[in-house]
């Protein structure tokens, strides 16, 4: 006896306004009575502290209330009866967005982070009476925000012009590197659409030490409102190598990063809580000395590292 | 027992066929023909090249060439088809890459990444232990490092792990197939053993290529199905971005945001490429994003992943049967900024050093090669001038030029696949250029070189030419060293010789010589230099020409070993006009059929010095001694045709052919020229020369003994005709007094019965023909003679003689009982049968059948008949023969 859910998109990707369409697709070898086949939605958001920045008794308590958008829409798909033995596949559709009563949040993007999760699940149930389990699944869909609510202005393609040198950085650097200096100059955009990669170009005019790579770090920054104080964890996304060794000086090397998919979402600044993004340029000089190091956390200001952040706006467009 | 006369003359004319006058010669052509051959052959024009004496020329040259030629061909007559087949053209590139540099068989150590180490014994860990490991930790085992792998598990590993990606995909997992990919990947990221780059690049692009298909494939098999799996349509071939479904789309997304994870800059770039195709699923300009990957590449600072990362590319490109080359000029362009700084890395102190840079530019050629080489396939002849103009090399940018030198590797490789045309009409733009990009990436004198190459692929004009030719010259006479003089002078001398610039070549040659002189020549320099003087033989008709060039002669001197002898071979060749070459061989029959063809006509004495030099000169050529003797046996017979007035000369030819004699080495070879001789002698009235000639052919019969191991049918055969044919001479011989008449026939026979080796049937023949040889010696006129007036026969000797009469018989009973028992000691039946009737045919032709010679040949018959059956033809036939002679005998 199994209990299967398939929905309709393979890549789950639902908008507020559309339907859920999906199967329910039962395998028995005996028939099945039942007193109803249900199916429930349920989105929410989920903050919980861990460790980094929060304190301890921060971390004791643990998990903030979680916040409802969508609390339990239940729709009986079967009212109660038989399921044959065999392959039953029992189709069914739901809107997942009420028209009358007002929702209870915004449709937030399915987001999986660190400290804040952003979840739809829709799950299936099969009461069988007092005497038997009922079965039941659970499924995750994403839901993406609805066109019609979307910002109809384009993204910006205005880029943001950084410099980093010797003298942009507020950590110690190696000696030579003080001394000897390095310039790297580029632009970046800092609006940039979920569906488009971000984009720009980077230069490498001068460095007193080779350079043994350049990457680029795509940051969350995810805060909880934790009574009245805020906590905010940063981690490290995805990170992109955009030189490998000490490349050819004035020579233009491009940006080109793909957003990675559930792991970002638009820049929302909620009350109790918010993700936001950047980007964390890192230039890494080749050192001795880093080389004892090459576990570390690779956007804490180290003496062989020159860095430079930027703000990241991410949107949904259409 | 009694002879049976005979008139050879009348039996002659009996047994003769008619004879009817033919009016064509059966083995003539139809004579117009002949005639039209022959003009062709000797007023064939000045600039006409024999295919295939050319070939031979530049199968002669250095492999550089060789590749010069191939690119070449390349270019001019398979570009079309190659254009058509990219694929193929790949895999025998990458073929060629594996073959020029390949993995050494030594132990290598380096950091490999663990999938290289994943199947070894080493190791007890399960490998999805191991994935989950280096998933979770990739530095861990980079840093481990050291490990030792030898180049050939290398490759099977590599080999694996194609079979593991495809195995994986097969079954569903994509996955595994992904990351599995994207290790083979990473492993182009370690350059640090440079010798194994190429082959791990062509094995791991194989890879690429292979996932990419795959991708390609899954995508389009998505865009074809309906969701329910039923097929509802064909992608056409040029299907564009809106024909897909948005599923397929999504997949297409999904795996290019895969990739677009990979962390390193390298295998991200290579991923992409391999599914480069897949962007058409997407957009309908899937090119657009080459450029970025193109700039992308500049991010590889390692100069040697990044060279192989652009001649991925530019395979990728070709794959997409695109005509845009700009990209690939992007690449060529970085491509110089790279070599540049590879150059100009001096401050490491080892001496090592150089030799590194070496290894690496050559490692980075073949990429450069291809690149241009796909540049220039694709490019109209107008196009060519904005090509080189986004190279930085147009003729109107001179100052942008001086700013921004071409480096000289990669205008090696620009020169070597630009139209020809267009190489002729700047041809002293092209000098300039090659003078200024002097560096160390490439020898400026290979430069020089391959536009001589270049320039005599079509003929230019006479200012042009002597334009480049004059500064090209200037340059090498600074040249210090022979090679890269020879180097240069190679490709030029073509040029020379057609445009007649008679001052050039003769200064070249003495360049050569001068430099030659003062530094030796040295091996790979000898190459160089036969395909020089070969060319100059190629292109002069008369020997002479060769030979009133001294300095050709004196550098011809200092050369040694094989080139010199190819030399002068072709210089034989001249002579001989024979260009048929096959085997190891060849130098010996060239002079041998030389020497065979030199006439000195009437100046025979001459001639015969000639021969005696030859066998000074010659000594170690064992061949030659044969066409010595032959030669000098045809001069003899020569000067005997020529009348008597010759007979001294005639006697040192003898004298030249038995002093040359005894050192041929090959037994039969040697017999059969002391027959010769012998003969020829006898001809010249030399009786007891022939005699001692003769003598020295039993002799070596003798020796023959001495010769172990067993002789081949053919061999024996050879001695027994040789024997027969000796036989036969002797009929001519005058019997000696001293020695008795019989005296040669019974040294035979006891030879014959003395030799082990000889087999029954042997015996048989020889018998038989002393037989026959004693009953024509005891004809009153012998069936032939020598020349009458100078050597009496037997016949005039002794005739009448009772003796002489007497001592044939003695010596035919003796010889008949030989041979009877001979027979008898004959294993095979079959062969005894044949044996006896032969033996029968020839006792009853050679005597008057008395009650002796009835009973033997009765015995011989009996002896058949109870070898073979009544009815075999052979039989049936002495059987009638047999009774003919009876019955034609008792009519007498």
């Amino acid at each position: 006896m199994s209990i299967e859910l398939k929905l309709s998109r393979i890549n789950r990707v639902y908008r507020p306004s559309e339907l859920v369409e999906g199967k329910i697709i039962v395998k028995s070898s005996s028939s099945i009575s039942h007193y109803g086949i249900r199916i429930a939605v349920n989105g929410s958001v989920n903050l919980q502290v861990r460790g980094g920045s929060a304190g301890v008794i921060e971390t004791l308590v643990g998990v903030a209330k979680p916040i409802s958008i969508l609390r339990n829409k239940i729709v009986e798909v079967r009212p109660s009866g038989k399921i044959p033995s065999g392959t039953t596949e029992i189709p069914f559709s739901m809107s997942i967005r009420q028209p009358r009563e007002d929702n209870l949040e915004r449709f937030y993007e399915t987001f999986h982070g660190g400290n804040i999760n952003i979840q739809y699940l829709v799950t299936v149930d099969i009461s069988r009476g007092y005497l038997y389990k009922s079965l039941s699944t659970t499924m995750e869909f994403i839901v993406e925000s609805d066109k019609a609510d979307l910002v109809e202005r384009p993204v910006s393609p205005d880029m943001v012009v950084f410099y980093i040198t010797q003298d942009t950085q507020r950590h110690p650097l190696l000696p030579q590197l003080k001394s000897g200096g390095f310039r790297i100059i580029g632009k970046m955009s800092t609006q940039c659409s979920l569906s488009d990669p971000v984009s720009g170009e980077l230069t490498v005019e001068a460095s007193a030490i080779p350079i043994s790579s350049i990457d680029l770090h795509l940051l969350r920054v995810e805060s909880i409102l934790l009574g009245e104080k805020i906590v905010t964890e940063k981690s490290v996304v995805q990170t992109t190598q955009i030189a490998d060794g000490d490349v050819c000086h004035n020579m233009t090397l491009p940006i080109h990063v793909i957003l990675p998919r559930l792991l970002t979402c638009p820049t929302v600044l909620a009350g109790p809580f918010s993700i936001e993004f950047k980007v964390v340029i890192v230039i890494t000089f080749q050192s001795e000395v880093a080389k004892l190091h090459s576990k570390s956390d690779p956007t804490t200001p180290r003496q062989w590292l020159a860095m430079e952040t930027l703000p990241l706006e991410l949107v949904r467009t259409r | 027992m009694e002879f049976r006369p005979r008139n050879y003359i009348a039996e002659k004319e009996a047994h003769a066929l008619p004879r009817v006058r033919a009016d064509d010669h059966p083995l003539s052509a139809p004579s117009s023909l002949t005639h039209r051959q022959v003009e062709v052959v000797d007023h064939g024009d000045m600039g006409y090249l024999d295919p295939l004496r050319r070939s031979d020329n530049n199968a002669a040259v250095s492999i550089e060439d060789l590749e010069v030629i191939e690119s070449n061909s390349v270019v001019g007559v398979s570009g079309e088809a190659t254009m058509l087949n990219p694929s193929k053209e790949w895999v025998s590139f990458k073929r060629s890459l594996m073959q020029r540099f390949p993995v050494s068989k030594t132990v290598l150590t380096s950091s490999i990444s663990d999938v290289m180490v994943k199947g070894r014994k080493t190791y007890d860990k399960s490998s999805t232990n191991m994935h989950l490991e280096e998933l979770e930790d990739p530095e861990k085992f980079a840093e481990e490092g050291g490990k030792v792998i030898t180049g050939q598990e290398y490759v099977s590993r590599l080999h694996e792990l194609k079979v593991e990606i495809n195995h994986a995909w097969h079954a569903d997992d994509r996955v595994t197939s992904l990351k599995l990919s994207i290790k083979v990947a990473k492993l182009l990221m370690d350059t640090s053993i440079l010798q194994c780059y190429p082959t791990l690049f062509a094995h791991a692009t194989d890879i690429m290529d292979m996932l990419g298909d795959m991708v390609w494939e899954r995508i389009k098999l998505k865009a074809e199905l309906a969701e329910d799996g039923t097929k509802f349509c064909w992608l056409p071939e040029n299907f564009v971005a809106s024909d897909i479904c948005s599923n397929a789309k999504e997949t297409c997304n999904n795996w290019f945001s895969k990739i677009g994870a990979i962390r390193e800059l390298l295998p991200r770039i290579y991923l992409e490429l391999a599914l480069l195709p897949c962007w058409r699923y997407l957009r309908d300009r899937p090119l657009d994003c080459l450029q970025r990957l193109v700039m992308m590449t500049r991010g590889l600072a390692d100069p040697l992943a990044s060279a192989y990362c652009r001649l991925y590319m530019a395979h990728c490109i070709r794959k997409l049967h695109s005509h845009d080359i700009g990209c690939l000029l992007t690449c060529v362009n970085d491509f110089k900024i790279l070599l540049m700084r590879v150059i100009s890395t001096t401050e490491t102190t080892h001496g090592n050093l150089t030799g590194q840079k070496r290894l690496l530019i050559s490692l980075m050629e073949p990429t450069i090669d291809y690149i241009m080489k796909c540049i220039f396939k694709n490019v109209s002849e107008r196009q060519v001038g904005s090509v080189l103009m986004e190279l930085g090399l147009g003729s109107n940018q001179v100052e942008l030029r001086g700013k921004f030198p071409c480096v000289a590797i990669v205008l090696h490789h620009l020169l070597k696949q630009i139209p020809s045309q267009v190489v002729i009409s700047s041809a002293m733009e092209i000098v300039h250029l090659i003078e200024s990009s002097n560096d160390d990436s490439f020898d400026q004198c290979l430069n020089y070189r391959l536009l001589g190459f270049r320039l005599c692929e079509r003929r230019s004009e006479m200012e042009t030419v002597n334009a480049v030719v004059d500064k090209v010259i200037q340059v090498i006479t600074h040249y210090e060293g022979l090679d890269e003089y020879l180097k240069v002078v190679d490709a030029y001398v073509d040029i020379l010789l057609q445009n007649h610039m008679d001052d050039h070549l003769n200064s070249i040659l003495e360049g050569i010589l001068s430099r030659a002189c003062s530094q030796g020549i040295a091996e790979d320099e000898l190459a160089t230099l036969q395909s020089i003087l070969v060319k100059f033989l190629s292109y002069y008709e008369d020997l002479e020409d060769i030979i009133a060039m001294t300095p050709f002669l004196k550098i011809l001197d200092l050369m040694y070993g094989s080139s010199q002898s190819i030399v002068n071979m072709h210089i034989l060749d001249m002579g001989i006009r024979n260009g048929y070459i096959h085997d190891s061989n060849q130098p010996a029959r060239l002079i041998s059929s030389f020497v065979s063809l030199v006439d000195y006509g009437s100046e025979m004495e001459s001639h015969l010095t000639f021969l005696v030099e030859c066998r000074a000169a010659f000594g170690s050529i064992h061949w030659l001694k044969e066409t010595l003797v032959r030669s000098s046996n045809c001069l003899a017979i020569k000067a005997l045709k020529d009348g008597n007035r010759h007979i001294s000369f005639i006697k040192s030819c003898i004298a030249f052919s038995e002093v040359t004699l005894p050192s041929i080495s090959a037994q039969t070879k040697q017999l059969n020229l002391y027959l010769e001789t012998a003969e020829v002698a006898l001809f010249g009235g030399l009786v007891s020369h022939s005699d001692g000639l003769i003598d020295s052919a039993i002799n070596s019969l003798q020796i023959l003994e001495v010769m172990d191991g067993p002789r081949t049918p053919v061999d024996a055969d050879g001695v027994l005709s040789s024997i027969q044919k000796l036989f036969s001479l002797l009929v001519m011989v005058p019997g000696n007094p001293e020695h008795g008449i019989t005296y040669y026939p019974k040294n035979l026979v006891s030879l014959v019965n003395s030799q082990s080796w000889m087999t029954p049937r042997m015996r048989v023949k020889i018998f038989c023909a002393v037989v026959s040889l004693l009953a024509a010696l005891s004809q009153r006129d012998l069936p032939y003679h020598a020349d009458k007036e100078k050597v009496l026969g037997n016949g005039l000797l002794f005739f009448g003689h009772p003796s002489y009469l007497h001592e044939l018989a003695l010596m035919c009973k003796f010889v008949l009982q030989n041979l009877v028992d001979t027979i008898q000691q004959e294993p095979s039946m079959a062969a005894r049968g044949i044996m006896a009737l032969e033996a029968c045919n020839c006792i009853a032709s050679s005597f008057i059948p008395s009650q002796e010679i009835s009973s033997i040949c009765s015995n011989l018959i009996e002896t058949g008949k109870s070898c073979m059956s009544t009815s075999h033809p052979y039989l049936q036939s002495t059987i009638k023969f047999m009774d003919h002679l009876v019955h034609s005998s008792v009519a007498v």
